[in-house]
């Protein structure tokens, strides 16, 4: 590199940290004022905004000791609920998903006018349909089955929320492992399921590893869903939240405090789905078919 | 194998006749009816979306719908587009600034909404601090319609620029070097070099991006249910938020049922112009690169014999 070209460097490389930077700013202040927020006195909300712990307002535990202490059956409710929910329903739709997606990558299908490109379509396209137009609808077949308000009727409703999703990926991931190393397992005496045992669920299981924690992720977030079809038993976190919001002032610090319990699961998850994105890229099945 | 093959693709083939097919035909079915919680089944015909078209609340949350998607997504797109050129020339030290800018997006959307209002508040929040440090007076973010509105775009592309720098990096990260080294041997300048290569080769990641950001953003609905409740006079509502407060607050399933299937058609409409206008594109991408191929073969031809 010679001089000139290191002189023109200079500027831009500057500019490029200022812009980061800025950007950084913008993305993380909300979260970190999230986080204050949590250890705060109601006072030093409301007479705020104060900014640094220890220096323009003291730090306290008080929204942590609620929330260990009267509200702890509440959060432990919801928190509960929406772990069971998202975990519960991402395998769901994860293992129907898989099947799905094996058999569209390996098998032709042919419904009246429906082959499999237009199978996938068809389930894919629920994505695209927004969630008020079956919602309303939903509502009413829930309350007409008893399902309103229940564990099992949620979980229905989030594994239809994902299952579109695992299919989709998934789909283009059976595409790509090989079928002759099922042939090869054949001709070795395997059977059917031997074969998707031994051959085909190692190699997917990157895959499916990062179609489940997308749908754990997409149910987790969910806000409309548990709204209009939870009240009381099948509450999720976001509901719990949203009531303790219905008053007056809304108690911040103790919003906020859920708030980091509610980030974390899916901060655990993104942090995974990095690490087997990294281990699809390196263990790819060599020579693609597709 | 013919059994199991059909048992494979059961559950999805079933969960989509039975909560998409069946609720959709249920809504339509609904919408052109006058039936609200409680009330009797009375069929009203187009009523319903006669009406919505001379309902000012509706048309206001349907043109809100379609600004926050193509300004949203527009903003987002090349934010995000900057920002993973960015981090892409980050030599050293981009996993933390990555995870960073992805902080946004793992935040549920609701916490969104109640740690943007209190960043909003003119009296205890810390933009108005920051504003009225700079001699801004107390700015009341949420009270005036347009204000009320770019906050909310504000919000949105806080939220999901993330999403879309997370595919547009991913697609960087894929392409192949040589292309660059060689333009930069050439002597092209950053920007041609951009316009020519790195955006060409990036298509199909921006459309994929943009899609999948495109059909979140038309069911935009938590955080303006938090953030402004659709206010003031619905300047920031939506179409989703509209057909909530309709269908389930007001318990006019009838009319929010219609409001909905509104929204399904302007989705699906949208969706097959984007389609046909992506396989026109791409078509005429590929006629372009076979042109060069041959011209390409021609003059090597000619070359190779003297």
């Amino acid at each position: 590199m010679t001089q000139d070209t290191r002189a023109r460097g200079a500027a831009p490389r500057a500019a490029r940290w200022a812009l980061l930077s800025a950007w950084s700013l913008f993305a993380g202040f909300p979260v970190y004022w999230m986080v204050v927020t949590a250890f705060k006195q109601p006072r030093d909300i409301y007479q705020g905004p104060f900014f640094l712990p220890f220096v323009d307002f003291t730090p306290t535990l008080r929204a942590w000791e609620h929330i260990a202490g009267p509200a702890r059956d509440t959060v432990l409710h919801g928190l509960a609920n929406s772990l069971l929910f998202a975990a519960g329903s991402a395998f769901i739709a994860v293992v129907l998903g898989a099947f799905a997606a094996y058999g569209l990558a390996r098998y032709p299908y042919k419904y009246g006018p429906y082959r499999n490109d237009d199978l996938s379509l068809l389930i894919v396209s629920q994505r695209i349909m927004p969630p008020i137009v079956a919602v309303i609808a939903l509502f009413a077949m829930f309350r007409a089955a008893q399902l309103l308000d229940t564990r099992v009727g949620m979980l229905i409703a989030y594994t239809w929320f994902n299952l579109p999703l695992t299919v989709f990926l998934l789909t283009d991931f059976m595409r790509r492992i090989p079928v002759e190393l099922e042939h090869a397992a054949a001709l070795d005496g395997y059977g059917k399921l031997a074969q998707i045992r031994h051959v085909v669920l190692p190699l997917a299981m990157p895959g499916l590893a990062a179609a489940y924690l997308l749908s754990f992720f997409f149910s987790w977030n969910d806000f409309i869903l548990a709204l209009m079809l939870t009240f009381r038993d099948a509450v999720t976190l976001p509901i719990v939240i949203t009531n303790l919001s219905a008053q007056m002032e809304p108690r911040w610090w103790l919003i906020s405090a859920i708030g980091i319990l509610a980030m974390l699961p899916p901060i655990v998850a993104v942090f995974l789905l990095d690490r087997f994105i990294e281990r699809r890229v390196l263990h790819a099945p060599r020579g693609e078919d597709s | 194998m013919k059994g199991p093959k059909h048992l494979l693709i059961a559950p999805p083939l079933l969960f989509f006749f039975t909560i998409s097919l069946v609720p959709l035909v249920f809504t339509i079915v609904l919408s052109l009816s006058g039936y609200s919680i409680g009330g009797a089944f009375s069929w009203v015909g187009v009523d319903n979306y006669v009406r919505l078209a001379s309902d000012p609340m509706f048309t206001r949350s349907y043109a809100n719908t379609l600004l926050y998607v193509f300004v949203g997504v527009f903003v987002q797109y090349w934010l995000a587009l900057g920002l993973a050129l960015l981090v892409n020339q980050v030599a050293r030290g981009s996993q933390p600034l990555r995870l960073l800018f992805l902080l946004p997006f793992v935040m549920p959307p609701l916490i969104v909404g109640f740690v943007w209002q209190t960043m909003f508040d003119s009296r205890y929040g810390p933009l108005s601090a920051l504003l009225g440090a700079l001699g801004i007076g107390p700015v009341l973010w949420l009270n005036e319609a347009r204000l009320a509105f770019t906050s909310i775009l504000i919000v949105d592309t806080w939220q999901w620029t993330p999403f879309m720098f997370l595919i547009l990096y991913a697609g960087l990260r894929t392409l192949p070097r040589e292309p660059f080294e060689a333009a930069r041997v050439d002597g092209a300048s950053d920007w041609r070099i951009f316009w020519d290569h790195t955006f060409p080769m990036l298509l199909p990641a921006s459309i994929a991006a943009i899609l999948l950001r495109a059909i979140e953003a038309f069911k935009l609905f938590d955080v303006v249910f938090y953030v402004t409740g659709g206010g003031p006079g619905g300047a920031t509502s939506t179409v989703t938020l509209q057909g909530y407060f309709t269908a389930l607050r007001s318990g006019n399933l009838g009319y929010g049922a219609a409001m909905s299937i509104v929204l399904l058609v302007t989705v699906m409409v949208l969706a097959v112009v984007a389609l046909l206008t992506l396989k026109r594109l791409s078509s005429r991408r590929a006629r372009r690169v076979e042109r060069k191929l041959q011209a390409f073969a021609v003059e090597f031809r000619q070359r190779a014999a003297p």
